[in-house]
């Protein structure tokens, strides 16, 4: 076999053609979004339009109310992060100071929990919060936060819990601290690149959810943004430029998010050898600017 | 803050496991009981207005003498079968390219989860565009080579393909953890290879592959689970198990039996095909994670 080795320009250049091919979908999307309306769309591959223009946007407010979506978008992200924070760390935490043999069976519950297929619990829940009287409401689109979201964010604090040192606790036992003074003044502040993370995955989940709105929101004042654009399809067939706009509107904060906490990101993703990597990491964080 | 406590003066272990509370509650709330009744309802003809009456095993039959239920199974799995093994695989092989630091490292990395923060519904309509037959991006790149494109998502033989294609872009997870994964393994055992001559290939395939294997194949499995939910919604807004079926998947199956005919009785004998696999899963994962101890002893955990 040929032996492939790379220089350090030939790994960048091929991180560099990868990248780009991730970014392609996004690229054609904000681009068909920029095409001025009424003006054929080109039969020729072109990247980016002669003139773009930003008014599909506003022409898209004026189809729908894209504005109370985005609100509706924005209160279930918000509440349902908050919610996923606090649960997701009360559990991870209570979980970590278990003895071995409690941890290992809350690890193997979050796991079978993890596989249950989702849409066995469709008609179920409706069901269900048809009872609790959260038809129709955005509770029903808030309530996954109850169980921290989702199994695999308790799985990841508890996993940064862990890492805290026993004598730390226990230090801080013995000055009388009380179990929310303990999650507040010391598991929370050490396990922040976690607290980041989930926060960054369970947002993007809470925004982007369109089954939940899909099956348990019928009134309209409701919808988020997920199903606004679903209504918007309906609504405007094959006016791409048009359903572009809508698209990259709704991914607007996401992509924004995204770059905020992207130095976070990699230390989330960094989870290995700390010692090792730390000082890099750091570094890191400290050249985008957002290093304390 | 909070030097009150308002709990009552339960011990400290007591005070710990209370912190469990929210999440335990919240599993039987919206996991537990919902599962164990739609599990139930199978037995029953239930429209979610009048109370439910028994129905023996009569819903299992409508579900599994019905045509669109076996093809909905056949499709489900031949879109999870071959392709979500290709993806995690994918995944892998991006996170081995971008695992060592270098130029811009942190926001290339960032790039390849881009495509997994844009939301399913947004996601969808974008790839029915880039996938339109005459205007659409692809085909004109793919015309502009000397190429002639399918009709994707409008041809059956090519939609669900087109599927599968778009799921690639879509591996942000399995990057994140096959990229903790490699972070760490030691990185003295591929320089000690790379002394001994071995090459790239042959590093990767000897010494990289079979350390991080229990992770891949547990991740493939978590993926299978939730590719049936993620590929509900591009399939909805994208062709609606069109054209020709070739795109009815399970879920659409039971969507359209449980919401839009209202028989949640025979969406639920459905259902039991789901469970069966998903038993067989944790079966299969648990006996995996003995197999390689991955689990709460070591600092492999990484699910």
């Amino acid at each position: 076999m040929r032996r492939l080795s790379f220089s350090n320009g030939g790994v960048f250049l091929a991180r560099l053609l990868v990248a780009l091919l991730f970014l392609l979908p996004l690229l054609w999307m904000i681009s068909t979004a920029l095409y001025p309306a009424g003006v054929p769309l080109p039969t020729s591959i072109q990247l980016w339009p002669d003139q773009p223009t930003l008014a599909n946007f506003s022409r898209v407010a004026e189809l729908i109310p894209i504005g109370r979506y985005t609100l509706n978008s924005l209160v279930v992200a918000v509440l349902g992060v908050g919610l996923t924070l606090l649960t997701g760390s009360w559990a991870g935490l209570g979980m970590a100071r278990l003895p071995q043999a409690g941890q290992r069976r809350w690890v193997v519950i979050s796991l079978a929990v993890l596989m249950v297929p989702g849409i066995a619990l469709w008609s179920t829940r409706f069901f269900i919060y048809e009872q609790l009287g959260w038809i129709d409401s955005l509770l029903a689109l808030i309530a996954p936060a109850w169980m921290g979201t989702s199994p695999f964010y308790v799985l990841m604090f508890y996993r940064a819990f862990r890492r805290i040192p026993a004598a730390m606790y226990d230090a801080a036992r013995l000055d009388g601290t009380g179990v929310l003074q303990l999650w507040w003044h010391v598991a929370l502040p050490i396990a922040r690149p976690t607290l980041v993370g989930v926060g960054v995955l369970a947002f993007l989940f809470y925004w982007g959810d369109f089954i939940s709105p899909l099956l348990y929101i019928s009134n309209p004042d409701f919808f988020t943004l997920p199903v606004a654009l679903q209504l918007f399809q309906q609504l405007s067939r094959s006016e791409w430029a048009l359903l572009m706009a809508a698209a990259t509107w709704a991914t607007f904060v996401p992509l924004m998010l995204f770059i905020l906490v992207q130095p976070y990101f990699a230390r989330v993703s960094d989870p290995g050898k700390r010692q090792k990597k730390r000082a890099g990491a750091d570094r890191v964080a400290t050249s985008h600017g957002t290093g304390r | 803050m909070f030097r009150r406590l308002p709990l009552p003066n339960f011990n400290y272990q007591t005070r710990l496991r209370l912190l469990l509370l929210p999440y335990a509650s919240g599993i039987v709330v919206l996991v537990l009981i919902p599962a164990i009744i739609s599990f139930g309802l199978a037995f029953f003809h239930y429209d979610g207005l009048s109370p439910p009456r028994w129905a023996g095993n009569l819903n299992f039959i409508l579900a599994y003498t019905d045509e669109l239920f076996n093809l909905s199974l056949q499709n489900s799995l031949a879109l999870i079968i071959l392709p979500i093994p290709l993806r995690v695989f994918g995944a892998f092989l991006v996170a081995r390219l971008m695992q060592r630091n270098g130029r811009l490292i942190n926001w290339l990395r960032a790039t390849i989860y881009l495509p997994s923060a844009i939301p399913g519904a947004a996601y969808a309509l974008a790839w029915l565009w880039i996938f339109n037959p005459l205007y659409g991006p692809l085909n004109l790149l793919l015309q502009s080579i000397g190429l002639v494109p399918p009709a994707w998502l409008v041809d059956p033989g090519w939609a669900k393909p087109a599927l599968i294609l778009m799921s690639f872009w879509q591996i942000g997870e399995g990057f994140l953890v096959s990229f903790a994964a490699l972070q760490d393994m030691p990185p003295q055992l591929e320089d000690a290879a790379k002394i001994d001559g071995a090459g790239t290939w042959g590093i990767l395939r000897h010494i990289t592959l079979p350390l991080v294997a229990p992770i891949l194949l547990l991740l493939t499995f978590r993926d299978a689970i939730l590719s049936f939910q993620e590929s509900f919604t591009y399939i909805l807004l994208m062709t609606n198990g069109g054209p020709y079926y070739s795109t009815y998947t399970l879920p659409l199956f039971v969507y359209e039996q449980g919401f839009d005919l209202l028989q949640f009785g025979v969406a639920s004998a459905a259902l039991w095909v789901m469970y069966a696999v998903t038993g067989l899963i944790v079966v299969f994962l648990y006996i995996i994670a003995r197999q390689w101890n991955i689990g709460t002893t070591d600092e492999t955990f990484v699910l």
